[in-house]
């Protein structure tokens, strides 16, 4: 078996593809509707480009207060990889996206967390 | 922009307040006094965090825990939208609309008739199943479609 997906969920699909696509770089996959939501997914052009991540719709309660408390604690839900975690800070602070840890070194990584609008925090680190 | 561990469990606050629908529902400025900034720079925060602006965002929950006691209750729409606190049908069920891409009576009369989709992994969870398979209770025999369907499920 292989790890083909992985996701995140949001609190607005739409507004979560407009994130990720707009301001992050990711580029969409596929969007269909299913039932009243949308199965969307998005690759990241630095690849693997068959590892998608799914923006699921967060209409679970109990899902929702799972996300609400992580997002409370500062704990990130994901972590992408970044080449030049210095530049992608610098780039996505020009596009006012909230950081809660600014470039950090922590060990054999340097990292930084951001908001993603969608209610969720998300990691990116530098493997140094 | 970098917002430091105060300033952030602030704004996580104040997102706590403004999804509360029962009690006082303070105005965006005392929001923004306890937050310990100006109006319009928690606006600004707040929409940089969260996605939407506070007012927004109240709307957005209240739309919410509208669908659901639509979909579960049998209240009347007018007295659904009241409770979650809007005072005007009128802007109500143009905002639900906006938001859900159907007014609350259709919505309400969809989720009732439809059988459930096959949906991803968390969608279905988020209504009990009576709310589309008992939730008429005991004046069922009112309708054909669900006489039929309980006898369906009775002989299989």
């Amino acid at each position: 078996m292989r790890i083909k997906l992985t996701s995140v969920m949001v609190d607005d699909q739409e507004k979560a593809l407009r994130f990720y696509t707009e301001v992050l770089g990711f580029v969409k996959k596929q969007d269909f509707p299913v039932g009243e939501y949308r199965w969307i997914t998005v690759t990241s052009p630095e690849g693997p480009n068959d590892l998608e991540l799914v923006l699921e719709p967060n209409a679970n309660p109990d899902g929702r207060a799972f996300q609400e408390g992580m997002f409370r604690q500062g704990i990130p839900v994901a972590a992408f990889e970044a080449a030049d975690l210095d530049a992608e800070f610098a780039k996505l602070s020009a596009k006012s996206v909230v950081f809660t840890q600014p470039p950090t070194a922590a060990g054999p990584v340097k990292l930084a967390v951001f908001a993603d609008t969608c209610g969720n925090l998300i990691q990116l680190y530098q493997p140094t | 922009m970098l917002l430091r561990h105060d300033g952030f469990r602030r704004l996580c606050r104040a997102r706590e307040v403004l999804a509360q629908l029962d009690g006082p529902q303070p105005s965006i400025e005392a929001l923004a006094r306890e937050v310990g900034i100006s109006p319009a720079h928690f606006i600004r925060q707040f929409e940089a965090l969260f996605g939407v602006t506070p007012h927004q965002y109240r709307i957005q929950v209240r739309l919410d825990r509208a669908k659901q006691l639509l979909a579960v209750q049998r209240r009347p729409v007018t007295a659904v939208c009241m409770d979650v606190g809007f005072s005007s049908l009128g802007s109500f069920s143009t905002l639900f609309s906006r938001r859900f891409g159907e007014t609350p009576t259709a919505y309400r009369r969809r989720i009732r008739a439809a059988d459930l989709v096959p949906g991803c992994l968390t969608l279905m969870a988020n209504l009990p199943n009576r709310s589309f398979r008992e939730a008429t209770g005991g004046d069922s025999r009112d309708h054909p479609e669900n006489h039929s369907r309980s006898n369906a499920c009775a002989s299989s």
